[in-house]
């Protein structure tokens, strides 16, 4: 262990090398049901350089490597190790804006920024990023850009990885690499800056996206250090709306029109447990809200930027609002039974601590594909049908619909809180988790973001995918010292 | 060598007779190709022949085909529509099939999702024609809406003047089938879980990123033979009432929509233009169309084209006019946006907010160009970009140069270069004069913006040896000169390549910023075609050029 600790202090300095048991202990386990296995050390380089050299060192020594970016909670397993004496390549010290231009609104980041930091350097500067809805604190952007999580405006996300743009990454054999625009000169941001390159153009360089091969990778395949980000301008007028229903039906027409007209910014529907979730400061207060929620809730933020805000806000208004009458329904300046203030908090801020998912009963199992929205009301039957059958509360059940690439695709998401201290509701939570997910992916839905069992069957069904990635894994990893045995690697 | 009687005996047996040809009079007009002059032995207009021509019906034909050519080690080679040379076969001393997809040109509609599924022979004209009768449209590829959908999606780039608003193919494409040069079948995304097209990442990382990055393989690696490719909303009558006489075809402005033509100043301002264009998220069709003709010649050749009493030869004419110089001083700096609205009221704000943004700008509306006849020319020519004859139209060839893409500030910092190295090298009359700015481009070939780029239009006489020779020294002072302010090579350099032999390419790429790229494209390469049925469309390098780490 001394010379494990001799080494890596070696690369990131005595003070960035961690072996205490409580701290390795941190990172052995997560909400998710994979199989606990602590790091033989946690590791927290500064620099790109730090990151080639650890994976240098790696290489050499067959060591297991673990990117993390993000603090505690880590929800999918996919930031445990698969692997006995791994060590964690913890990114949080990497935590520099390299870059803001409010002309050709991009920043460049490293992968410890959280969002929490991100706002506020951005809004100084009059300009924000599309997040998750209500991401924890500190939850790194580029992780979460990394994992495809779903972005809050479906017209702003132009394509699935948006607002991905270029990165800089250490592959698994140490080979450090510029994708997209940055990748076609001089490997040094700076000198791009100063020659005026934004890194806008995410593809290639030349015939390969390796954008969108570290996109879903939980890193598999390299260590990414940087990433440039496309962001938006602070909108000069804001509005909230909502359309409440009894059904999922009701809203999914209307859910099409919005989205294809591309009117509005947030646009996500959830039902009423979901929202109690999101906004209630407790589990008790989770529960008592949901009883007075309307069933289905569509919320529309409605944004006007640069000139004529108010204005652009007011035709918008006026165009939904036309929208949502002509299918007998109605616009509504707030929702039943929660102040509006708090749901726009979701929605623009950061999640207070402890994570709202995690309120209700300390623990919780997310189940999430995509699948166009017409097939959402029958993915959601099924759900109900399996927690029927494992006698989980239905009513505990938070459905969370968010669409994704303009509209075309809608990010599903089944949430069901559990007690995790007690046995009888883990082992019945992660039955259901394990067969509703079985179901849902015989039925259609698409498990695009596979972390841990869901990676098998996945894979299962896609021979031509497994062989590509695999292929891949062998040139950018040909050791598998990242994150081994994750996806189908 | 011509291809054995067995192995043609076996294509036939794949895709019966009909549909299989070895007349050399049929393979040439294979390798008759655009840009072929350039560079090729003596100025031909020919391109490699191939051995053979095979039209597949269908994936299953084309899986076979495949198989076949790695059983009798032939090229393969697929041509849907055809745009440029490397369309052709690369090698004049390696047998390479071309496999003509035109017999693969299904269109299927999802109305419901905006998605469509297309074959490789589906252009963009069909599917828009289709699109818009369904109250959807498409993103049209700058080369035209004759070109195939699926090659621009999965094998070239795929943006255009409506990238802008719609995304560019490569973000709207939604799921490739593939068949590797091994004869596999790679489908990606939600594809290949059998779920549905309509999820073009991961699983876990996205496979579509080994298939096609900034570009596609061009016919370098295996076949497509569908893709889905995600539709946007159309606001217009969907009866598309054009009108006009041809080929000045026009298109009634919809109340929700509008056409104009924009100018600024100096290049400074329209930089502006463009970043205020982006932040008040205003347009729907964004492009500097009409300046192909080239600035000094464009608004005369343009009210030409538009006048049924016109023709060609009446341009020096008009030109001399003074109200069409004034025009042409005008205009010297536009470009083409249409703007499109969900609603009445939606239309007439983003009006308002354009005539704020000009009036800060201090940039303006060509009147004349903004008048309904003109409106309704620019109109369906934008929408459509069915008027491709006209980059052939002074001489009969043309080469795009420049085109670099970036940020409105980066692009404009080869413009000036751009246009004073036409103006030299069309000093001596081989290439057409037009005054040294023939730049068009879209206004981002990415969505929200971001993304410009400008193709220096250079007309030259494909038939007359002295103007190609112009031509292509005028491509490689293009490279030169880029080089000399900074810039990368733009894609005169492509173009040129297909001259260049295996060896000086890899060696090219072998000492690229990162070569690594090459190499990794080099093992996927080793992975997916082990029998090297493929060319060099696909970039990569030989392991004997592999530089030290």
């Amino acid at each position: 262990m001394e010379g494990l600790k001799q080494a890596l202090s070696g690369v990131v300095g005595d003070a960035n090398v961690f072996d205490d048991p409580a701290v390795l202990e941190s990172y052995a386990a997560d909400q998710s049901f994979v199989l606990p296995i602590r790091p033989k050390a946690v590791v927290r380089p500064g620099s790109e350089d730090e990151v080639q050299a650890l994976v240098v060192w790696a290489n050499q020594t067959g060591t297991p490597l673990v990117p993390v970016s993000s603090g505690a909670p880590h929800f999918y397993g996919d930031t445990v190790p698969s692997a006995p004496g791994a060590v964690m390549v913890d990114l949080s010290r990497m935590n520099r804006v390299l870059k803001i231009d409010v002309r050709d609104r991009m920043a460049v980041i490293e992968p410890g920024v959280t969002y929490e930091q991100l706002r506020p350097a951005l809004a100084a500067e009059g300009l924000m990023l599309v997040s998750p809805l209500a991401p924890r604190a500190d939850k790194s952007v580029v992780a979460s850009l990394l994992e495809r999580q779903p972005t809050l405006v479906p017209r702003m996300n132009y394509a699935l990885p948006e607002p991905l743009r270029n990165m800089g990454v250490v592959w698994g054999d140490g080979t450090r690499f510029s994708t997209g625009e940055s990748g076609n000169s001089v490997l040094d941001i700076d000198a791009q800056w100063n020659a005026g390159r934004r890194l806008t153009d995410p593809k290639g360089p030349a015939q390969t996206d390796f954008f969108r091969l570290l996109t879903g990778a939980q890193g598999t395949l390299g260590i990414v250090t940087w990433a440039s980000v496309r962001v938006q301008l602070i909108p000069g007028a804001k509005k909230t709306m909502f359309v409440t229903t009894d059904t999922l039906d009701d809203l999914v027409d209307l859910s099409y029109r919005l989205t294809r007209l591309r009117v509005g910014d947030e646009l996500l529907i959830v039902n009423g447990t979901y929202l109690a979730a999101l906004v209630a400061a407790d589990g008790a207060e989770a529960v008592a809200l949901r009883a007075s929620l309307p069933a289905w809730t569509l919320i529309i933020g409605i944004a006007g930027r640069a000139l004529r805000p108010e204005q652009r806000v007011a035709v918008a208004e006026q165009d939904i609002a036309a929208e949502v009458a002509a299918r007998g329904l109605k616009l509504q300046n707030a929702v039943p039974g929660v102040a509006k203030s708090r749901i726009e908090a979701a929605l623009e801020g950061v999640a207070p601590e402890p994570h709202w998912k995690l309120r209700a009963k300390g623990a919780v199992a997310d189940i999430f594909f995509h699948t166009v929205l017409e097939n959402a009301p029958g993915y959601l039957a099924t759900m109900v049908d399996a927690a029927v059958a494992h006698k989980y509360p239905v009513a505990d059940v938070g459905v969370y619909l968010q669409p994704q690439h303009q509209g075309v695709s809608y990010h599903m998401e089944f949430s069901l809180p559990y007690a995790a201290d007690d046995k009888a509701d883990a082992a019945r939570t992660r039955a259901l988790y394990s067969d509703a997910s079985t179901r849902l992916m015989a039925e259609g839905a698409y498990f695009s973001r596979p972390y841990g069992e869901w990676a098998d069957p996945v894979y299962n069904r896609d021979a031509a995918a497994k062989d590509a990635l695999r292929t891949v894994k062998a040139i950018l990893d040909p050791n598998n010292i990242l994150n081994p045995s994750k996806l189908c690697f | 060598m011509p291809i054995s009687d067995e192995a043609y005996a076996a294509l036939e047996a794949i895709v019966g007779k009909e549909n299989v040809s070895r007349n050399p009079a049929v393979m040439d007009s294979y390798a008759f190709q655009w840009l072929a002059e350039l560079v090729r032995p003596e100025l031909s207009h020919f391109m490699p022949r191939p051995v053979a021509v095979v039209m597949p019906g269908s994936t299953e034909e084309v899986q076979a085909i495949v198989k076949l050519a790695n059983k009798y080690k032939i090229k393969v080679k697929p041509h849907s529509t055809g745009w440029y040379h490397w369309a052709a076969p690369m090698y004049d001393d390696k047998d390479t099939m071309q496999l003509d997809m035109r017999r693969m040109n299904k269109i299927e509609i999802d109305e419901k999702n905006g998605i469509a599924i297309v074959e490789p022979y589906v252009i963009h004209a069909q599917l828009h024609a289709e699109a818009i009768k369904r109250g959807w449209t498409c993103n049209i590829i700058g080369a035209g809406c004759s070109c195939s959908v699926v090659a621009a999606a999965c094998a070239y780039m795929g943006m255009g003047p409506g990238a802008y608003y719609m995304g560019g193919h490569a973000e709207n494409v939604l799921g490739m089938e593939w068949i590797t040069p091994a004869g596999e079948i790679v489908r990606s995304g939600s594809l290949g879980s059998g779920d549905g097209w309509f999820n073009s990442e991961g699983p876990g990382p996205s496979v579509r990123g080994v298939i096609r990055g900034a570009l596609g393989q061009r016919g370098g690696l295996g076949v497509f033979t569908r893709c889905a490719i995600k539709l946007v909303h159309w606001s217009g009558r969907t009866d598309w009432p054009v009108t006009g006489t041809i080929p000045a075809y026009r298109l009634p402005v919809d109340e929700t929509q509008r056409a104009y033509t924009l100018a600024a100043p100096d290049w400074d301002r329209w930089a502006d233009l463009y970043y205020k264009i982006y932040d008040n998220e205003l347009g729907f069709i964004f492009h500097r169309q009409f300046n192909l003709a080239g600035a000094d010649l464009a608004p005369a050749f343009w009210l030409m084209y538009t006048d049924p009493t016109k023709k060609l030869s009446d341009v020096p004419a008009m030109v001399a006019d003074p109200e069409i110089a004034e025009l042409t001083e005008e205009m010297r700096i536009s470009f083409q946006i249409v703007l499109s609205g969900r609603s009445v009221a939606d239309i007439e704000l983003q009006d308002q907010i354009l005539d704020d943004v000009l009036a800060e700008t201090g940039c303006w509306k060509v009147e004349r160009f903004c008048d309904k006849d003109m409106a309704e020319f620019t109109n369906v020519y934008l929408q459509r970009l069915g008027h491709k004859h006209i980059n052939f139209v002074w001489v009969g060839g043309y080469i795009g140069s420049w085109m670099q893409i970036g940020t409105p500030d980066w692009v404009k910092g080869y413009i000036p270069t751009a246009q004073a190295g036409l103006a030299r090298d069309a000093k001596d009359g081989l290439l057409v004069q037009c005054g040294g700015d023939a730049m068009m481009g879209p206004g981002s070939s990415y969505p929200g913006g971001g993304g410009v780029g400008l193709e220096q239009f250079v007309s030259y006489d494909p038939n007359d040896e002295a103007s190609t020779r112009a031509g292509i020294k005028h491509m490689e002072d293009a490279i030169t000169d880029a080089l000399s302010i900074g810039y990368p090579p733009g894609k005169e350099a492509m173009y040129l390549e297909m001259g260049h032999s295996d060896d000086r390419t890899f060696k090219k790429w072998a000492a690229a910023k990162q070569p690594f790229t090459f190499i990794f494209q080099r093992k996927i390469k080793e992975h997916y075609d082990p029998n090297d049925i493929g060319d060099r469309m696909y970039n990569y390098i030989p392991e004997e050029y592999e530089p030290a780490k």
